[in-house]
């Protein structure tokens, strides 16, 4: 009985064995069967930190895409009382009882001073050279608890540019208006502006990378595939255009842009000033692998069969460094996302009433503004987070860019 | 050889291990050898049979992922054994051996110097290391070697780059920078499979003859069974991260047992013998040392293997005649039978 | 000998210029590189004949220029002089390296080549299938695709693949099973000449025993002709009819493999051979040293290419270059082809056996 029951022991082992080497077979067969992406996509996968770096771009993407929606309050939303307000508390319980998230009305409020008071303190300023500002107060109502409640109307707007909508996924009843990362000098929510400058600030560098691409893909393959004074002349053009200092060279450029055009122009006309710059790097690239793969013993093959030249281009070469430009740009974004950060940081790049990260930062120019109102760096957070995670994942690429290696 | 002397080194049940995302990867599974003084070993296998790895493990060069196991026990200078895998492989003792009492000749030798410092001042840089402080007699030793490997016009070549040298040159200065300190043992990794016969011959020849000045032992490792014939009094035949076959060169060519030994005589053309219509050859290729199935590792290559017996556990090393032996179950009825 | 090898032989001692099974005659190809304002000769003036069904080795040492000539011969580059003249099987002979359009189009397939590298030498991005199919799809562009397909399957059958793994890529096989591949890839347009360009050097022993023996069984049943370019002795001595070896440019001799290996007439064969190691531990051969190293090939010395270094140079080799010329059935250039008595190879097995089993008893 029991050399029975051993057997069927002993068979049930067998089974599970067989079915472990069945998956781990099925597991090899698909390695096998793998395409290229597929390998690369497996060996990121692999990459902890691109893996991490990915979700939050994801994340980020998705915000900007549904940037209206998810922003309480549009661009031109401004409140003369709560300039420079601190983000606002966000409290549960009134008086003991609980009612769910609220705030408390905060508004900035000019100190009462008699008018011997006030002709003080204006000549005091006087002297020292200042302009007299009023003294001001942060007052906070804690009377009325206003509650944040979920899809509220406000502002209209587009959703992805087709349907009109005027729903915010956050808001408070009445008049009042909630600041998660505070108020800038001109009372606007900087939490809205991060979210709708995102739409610019993230989007560019694509738009930008694009053009750059085409243009490095285009040059750099007819400075390797041709070789001769015709590289020669490439070369030497993207050594000038490389040792451009790049800061007099995008203000000469954005000074040549007319005052006065509409935003959406001017953000394509910002574009290209990047991009016209950056493609030379994408362009040496190309060459490069364009050189290194004429001399692969594949084309070679493909050239004695008969294969046209036109077709090994595209069959053998393209894709043969495809991967590696794909890495390229994607490393090539965060210097994008600085350019244009920087430009607009300078007052050269999108104008009010348009807004981005770059413009943004603009109100953490000098110290004492930064001393008295540190929530205007929190744009600075996003730039740092997007520009790391970029290069996370473009380092991740890197590595998964051969993956027979 | 000399059997009297006591071994140089006697590596024991060696296994190098490396952890991956798909399970442990076991390239070296329990390899033993001992190498006496003026002594030839040729350690022979395809490629991934685990030879290099073993020569790293002595040398205590292997990546960090690997893992080493076992003895690799050397007799140092004043007859005291060390085992190298205990001691700190960036430690002071290990240092002390590395370059002076083991030294090593790699593959390519365009890659083993830098490009950035003249021959001689590489070289240099051993001397000063493990024998004098003085500069003038270091440089004195560097030059007595580069003459003694055949390197003409020493002093001149002494302040030349690498790039200046032909190929043949530079494993000639590798192998001057090997024997400098007079290693007890030479570890020869594949050192004459990048160059050409004619300069091949002359490096070989040259170890052999600085062998005999020095008196030190060698592991050469190799899967050229050509220079081996040349070069080794004993051979070590490995497949699959274990030692299939060891004896004299002369047993393992004339008298191969194990069916993989056989089957690696049959597939080279003896240069100048009789023409044979076909090569023997062994069917299949060598698996990956992942998840190994029990059994003997050659099992599924095998054109002698017998069902229920070699798929089930690995045969030892059944020893024939005098240094002989085979991991074979044919030749333990042999054993048996003696 | 075996008989097979005795009728070659006998062949070979027919007048063979003009003759009807000559498929290709290599004639006087040079090729010549030039980099910032060097220049190098690779091949320096080759010529000799192949016939159908016959394999010829080319060796020499790196840098000699096998490989350089090999591709010239199949037009992977272009070669600075000389003609490739190939009987195609219509029995119309064009000269390959100067084919009109049309002409290309048809005899273009015909020569093929078997590359070095297993792993560089297949698009990692393509499915084996396609890598094999690529000749097809390129020359005949209106080929059904079940056919194209029936092709791949027939060929990678003879060349030993397992066929169900066809739509995999190159990553999942080993070497060996690459090279298999390579050589499918090269069969396919049905070629009648295939050079073998060191096919077989970056494979494991046993592995290529393995592709020797396909591409002789291949060569037997499709009646194929090959140059075979290795560096390896040995495996020449075992695959090839004839041996070419060639020195810093030049054919030095060319003659038929025992013969050549047994008696070399060259100085340089005779150096050349005296370094193989044998993979017997009882044969211990003399090298015979050379002198020096191999000169740079962008500035030869004068008169015959190797005088520096050989031991039976004589004044008159300095000054003049030696022209192949036909010695004891053989090409070989050395002004003193004939007088010397070079040692070779001891093909009688029987003799060495004795002394071996002499030696036993000792």
């Amino acid at each position: 009985m029991s050399e029975h029951e051993n057997q069927a022991v002993l068979d049930k082992k067998a089974l599970r064995a067989q079915k472990k080497a069945e998956k781990a077979r099925k597991k090899e067969e698909k390695y096998y069967l793998a395409s290229q992406w597929q390998l690369m996509a497996r060996k990121l996968g692999r990459h902890k930190l691109a893996r991490i770096s990915l979700v939050i771009l994801g994340f980020l993407y998705f915000v900007a895409l549904f940037g209206d929606f998810l922003a309480p309050y549009s661009l031109t939303d401004y409140d003369a009382n709560s300039k420079d307000l601190p983000p606002s508390a966000i409290h549960f319980s009134h008086d003991g009882k609980y009612v769910g998230p609220f705030i408390y009305r905060t508004e900035k409020q000019t100190v009462k001073m008699s008018v011997a008071e006030k002709s003080a303190a204006q000549r005091a300023a006087k002297e020292r050279g200042e302009q007299y500002v009023p003294p001001t107060n942060i007052v906070t109502d804690e009377t009325t608890p206003l509650r944040i409640r979920w899809f509220v109307h406000g502002a209209s707007y587009k959703i992805l540019g087709i349907f009109e909508s005027d729903l915010h996924l956050f808001g408070v009843e009445g008049s009042a208006k909630v600041f998660l990362f505070g108020a800038d000098s001109m009372g606007r929510d900087l939490f809205s502006r991060i979210i709708l400058g995102s739409q610019v600030s993230l989007t560019i560098p694509f738009a930008g990378t694009m053009i750059s691409f085409v243009l490095g893909l285009l040059i750099g393959s007819v400075s390797g595939y041709f070789g001769g004074w015709i590289d020669n002349v490439i070369q030497r053009i993207i050594e000038v255009l490389n040792s451009l200092p790049s800061l007099p060279l995008w203000m000469a450029l954005s000074a040549a842009i007319p005052a006065g055009i509409p935003p959406v122009q001017m953000y394509l006309l910002i574009t290209v000033i990047l991009s016209l710059i950056s493609w030379t790097g994408l362009a040496r690239v190309v060459r490069g692998k364009f050189m290194s793969l004429k001399n692969e013993d594949y084309v070679m093959a493909a050239k004695l069969a008969g294969v046209s030249d036109m077709k090994i281009i595209l069959k053998h070469m393209v894709p043969g460094f495809m991967s590696y430009l794909i890495v390229n740009l994607t490393l090539g974004i965060p210097s994008m996302i600085i350019g244009e950060t920087s430009m607009s940081f300078l007052g050269l790049g999108i104008q009010a009433p348009a807004t981005s990260w770059g413009v943004l930062l603009k109100e953490a120019q000098d110290v004492s503004s930064i001393a008295m109102h540190p929530w205007c760096l929190i744009p600075l957070f996003f730039v740092v987070l997007t520009v790391l995670a970029f290069n996370f994942l473009g380092d991740g690429m890197r590595d998964a860019a051969d993956p027979y290696k | 050889m000399s059997e009297q002397q006591e071994p140089i080194i006697q590596v024991r049940d060696l296994h190098v291990s490396i952890k991956m995302d798909e399970g442990t990867l076991t390239p070296v599974r329990g390899v033993s050898f001992d190498i006496r003084p003026g002594e030839t070993l040729g350690l022979v296998g395809e490629s991934g049979c685990g030879k290099s790895l073993t020569s790293k493990a002595i040398m205590g060069i292997n990546e960090k992922k690997c893992h080493s196991d076992g003895e690799i026990l050397f007799r140092g200078d004043g007859g005291q054994v060390i085992d190298l895998l205990k001691l700190d492989p960036r430690g002071k003792p290990i240092r002390a051996i590395r370059g002076k009492q083991i030294s090593m000749i790699f593959q390519e030798p365009m890659v083993a110097f830098s490009p950035m410092y003249t021959i001689g001042n590489q070289i240099n840089e051993c001397t000063m290391l493990h024998i004098t402080r003085d500069k003038k007699e270091s440089k004195a030793i560097t030059l007595e070697m580069m003459k003694k490997v055949g390197i003409a016009n020493a002093e001149k070549r002494y302040d030349q780059y690498p790039h200046e040298f032909s190929g043949g040159m530079l494993q000639r200065a590798l192998i001057a920078m090997a024997l400098v300190c007079k290693p007890r043992l030479l570890i020869a990794d594949e050192p004459t499979t990048a160059l050409d016969v004619t300069i091949q011959a002359q490096i070989l020849e040259l170890m052999q003859q600085l062998q005999k000045e020095l008196g030190m032992a060698i592991l050469f490792i190799t899967h050229d069974l050509g220079t081996v014939a040349k070069m080794c009094d004993r051979v070590a035949v490995m497949y699959l991260g274990r030692i299939v076959e060891t004896g004299t060169a002369r047993e393992i060519y004339k008298y191969p047992r194990h069916p993989y030994t056989r089957g690696l005589m049959g597939s080279v053309h003896k240069i100048g013998s009789r023409k044979l219509d076909r090569l023997y050859s062994i069917e299949g290729t060598v698996p990956l040392a992942l998840n190994l199935k029990p059994g003997c590792g050659f099992y599924d290559r095998c054109d002698a293997r017998v069902e229920g017996t070699c798929d089930q556990a690995e045969p030892d090393l059944y020893c024939l005649e005098g240094t002989h032996c085979a991991a074979c179950v044919h030749c333990r009825k042999e054993e048996k039978a003696k | 000998m075996s008989g097979k090898e005795t009728a070659a032989a006998n062949e070979s001692k027919k007048p063979s210029p003009g003759e009807k099974d000559v498929i290709l005659r290599v004639s006087h190809i040079s090729k010549r590189f030039t980099s910032k304002g060097v220049c190098v000769r690779a091949v320096t003036d080759v010529s000799f004949d192949v016939k159908k069904g016959e394999t010829i080795g080319i060796v020499g040492e790196s840098g000699c220029g096998k490989t350089t000539l090999g591709r010239c011969v199949v037009r992977a580059i272009e070669a600075s002089e000389g003609d490739v003249l190939y009987t195609a099987r219509d029995g119309r002979t064009y000269d390959f390296l100067r084919l009109n359009k049309a002409d290309m189009k048809k005899v273009r397939k015909d020569i093929q080549m078997i590359f070095q590298d297993p792993y560089s030498s297949l698009d990692p991005r393509m499915t084996v299938i396609d890598i094999i199919a690529e000749p097809l799809r390129a020359n005949y562009p209106k080929m059904p695709k079940a056919e194209v397909e029936k092709k791949v399957i027939e060929i990678a059958k003879k060349v030993g693949l397992n066929t169900t793994y066809l739509k995999r890529y190159p990553h999942a096989f080993s070497g060996g099973q690459r090279q298999r591949i390579g050589t499918a890839r090269a069969l396919i347009l049905n070629p009648q000449v295939i050079v073998c360009d060191e096919a077989v050097s970056a494979l494991d022993v046993s592995i290529q025993a393995q592709i020797i023996n396909l591409l002789k069984d291949l060569q037997k049943e499709l009646e194929l002709t090959y140059i075979f370019i290795s560096h390896d002795l040995s495996v020449v001595e075992h695959i090839s009819d004839k041996v070419g070896v060639m020195y810093l440019g030049r054919l030095v001799e060319f003659g038929e493999t025992e013969q050549l290996f047994s008696r070399p007439r060259h100085p340089y064969t005779e150096a050349l051979l005296s370094a193989v190691p044998v993979a017997d531990p009882d044969i211990r051969i003399e090298r015979i040293p050379l002198q020096g190293e191999i000169p740079n090939p962008a500035n030869p010395p004068s008169g015959c290419y190797f005088h520096e270094r050989c031991r039976y140079c004589q004044e008159k080799c300095a000054r003049e270059v030696p022209q192949l010329q036909e010695v004891d059935g053989r090409m070989v250039a050395c002004h003193f082809a004939e007088e010397l008595r070079l040692r070779g190879f001891d093909y009688d097995q029987d003799a060495i056996d004795k002394k071996k089993t002499a030696a036993e008893k000792e």
